[in-house]
């Protein structure tokens, strides 16, 4: 037994010993100053005839302590408001408060990047990177978004993630995590373990990965995602792409947009307007439920975008949804904002 | 009610793991061996640094970014942790983004 704890200790002394010298900001004017960021946005939606109106604001504020170690955290404070009775009536509802993460990174180098604290589970593409207000194409989420990150999106607990391959082809990322139950108050977590790891291949600009979790709360399932991304050289595209697969249900996403920079009038303009579609799908298995749907869905989107600047966004979006006897249509229209405001200077 | 083990998914899993270690550890050797034009280019930080933004950030971030620039460290740190960069593509960053 001790010499197995001696191995491992060995093992990650000897790969976190490589740079973790001062970071080499030499020649440039980057500074690590406290910085509070996120993003603003302002929702009006009409789904299956019900109009609702969702204010959102999530700050996210980020701490360094030298060049290698940072606080960050995410909290997001959702209006949630609709008609008193369905589609007539006054407004009414609630704010809900939810912090997506309250996490401490070591930076050590390009291999090891531990994590502790709560950290929003690293399953498949959208819910680390795809998720937030003002990068989100489409403000509906995907209807299996649930698999892989019940209950609460994120876990609490140790996280290692980091570069495994780097080469001037391609890179090896991967992410590993166990979370333990958490009852506290907006810390809320399952028990789970799992990891992703996706190949990103330079040249190409394509990206391949898969996630895996297995929950081990009192119900024990494994979820398993495979996901690619895909922006074409030389073309405004982006296309990325998803299955999930869980006990309660599979299915699948697949979205694409683009800059209308290529239209050749009022180049100005449509150089700032965005198209996007998504098609999903999804399939119940075993009776569906813990958050995915209990029939089959499928669901088609379409969207258009403007970017008055590099911070306001316009969106508006249309999809139509085919449920089992019951199709409907999705309505998006609102705008999101973007800040990122440094709080205090840098000393020199 | 006990549910029993997903027996489907848990060889799917494995089949998914599995697959990926073989690249890991077949395929990408193999390719990191051949010479490629890329190896060959010599490009300042701050070239490479566009390359970076190109290949990762503007994945989700359109292009150009207003990033103060006493913030820029703070900003390319917490997106390290969360696009899982390398630390090379930290420092041209950097040189690019806040020169």
């Amino acid at each position: 037994m001790k010499t197995k704890t001696l191995f491992v200790c060995c093992v990650l002394l000897s790969v976190l010993r490589g740079d973790a010298q001062d970071s080499d900001t030499t020649g440039t004017h980057a500074g690590y100053v406290p910085v509070a960021s996120g993003s603003l946005g302002y929702v009006y939606s009409v789904d299956g005839g019900i109009p609702t109106i969702e204010p959102q604001i999530n700050p996210v504020l980020l701490i360094p302590f030298g060049s290698h170690v940072l606080f960050e955290s995410r909290t997001e404070f959702t209006g949630f408001f609709e008609r008193r009775k369905g589609s007539s009536g006054d407004y009414t509802g609630k704010v809900y408060k939810t912090v997506d993460y309250v996490q401490l990174d070591w930076l050590a180098n390009t291999h090891v990047i531990p994590v502790a604290g709560r950290y929003l589970l690293p399953f498949g593409l959208y819910a680390e990177r795809l998720d937030p207000l003002w990068i989100a194409n489409l403000q509906d989420i995907p209807i299996d978004f649930s698999i892989g990150t019940r209950t609460s999106g994120a876990g609490v607990g140790p996280q290692l993630r980091g570069v495994a391959v780097e080469t001037p082809i391609f890179n090896v990322q991967y992410s590993a995590y166990y979370s333990v139950h958490n009852n506290v108050t907006q810390l809320q977590s399952s028990r789970t373990a799992g990891g992703d790891a996706s190949a990103y291949f330079k040249d190409l600009h394509v990206e391949i990965g898969s996630s895996y979790q297995r929950f081990l709360d009192k119900r024990q399932v494994n979820n398993a995602a495979v996901y690619l991304a895909w922006q074409p050289l030389h073309t405004p595209l982006d296309i990325k792409a998803e299955f999930d697969h869980s006990y309660t249900g599979k299915g699948y996403w697949i979205e694409g947009c683009s800059m209308l920079s290529s239209v050749p009038v009022a180049t100005n303009f449509f150089r700032r307007m965005q198209l996007v579609g998504r098609d999903e799908q999804f399939f119940p298995l075993n009776g569906g439920g813990n958050g995915l749907p209990t029939v089959g869905v499928r669901r088609g989107e379409g969207g258009l975008n403007y970017y008055i600047g590099d911070d306001w966004r316009l969106i508006s979006s249309y999809g139509r949804q085919f449920n089992s006897g019951h199709n409907f249509n999705l309505w998006d229209l609102g705008f999101t904002y973007r800040f990122v405001w440094p709080i205090g200077r840098e000393k020199k | 009610m006990q549910i029993p083990r997903n027996k489907p998914g848990a060889a799917l899993c494995t089949a998914i793991l599995a697959s990926f270690l073989w690249i890991a550890s077949v395929i990408a050797p193999l390719i990191a061996q051949q010479p490629s034009q890329k190896q060959k280019e010599i490009l300042t930080p701050e070239q490479r640094g566009e390359r970076v933004f190109a290949n990762n950030c503007a994945r989700c971030h359109r292009p150009p970014m207003t990033i103060p620039p006493q913030a820029t460290g703070t900003i390319i740190m917490h997106m390290r942790v969360r696009a899982r960069l390398s630390r090379q593509e930290e420092q041209d960053l950097l040189r690019y983004l806040a020169p």
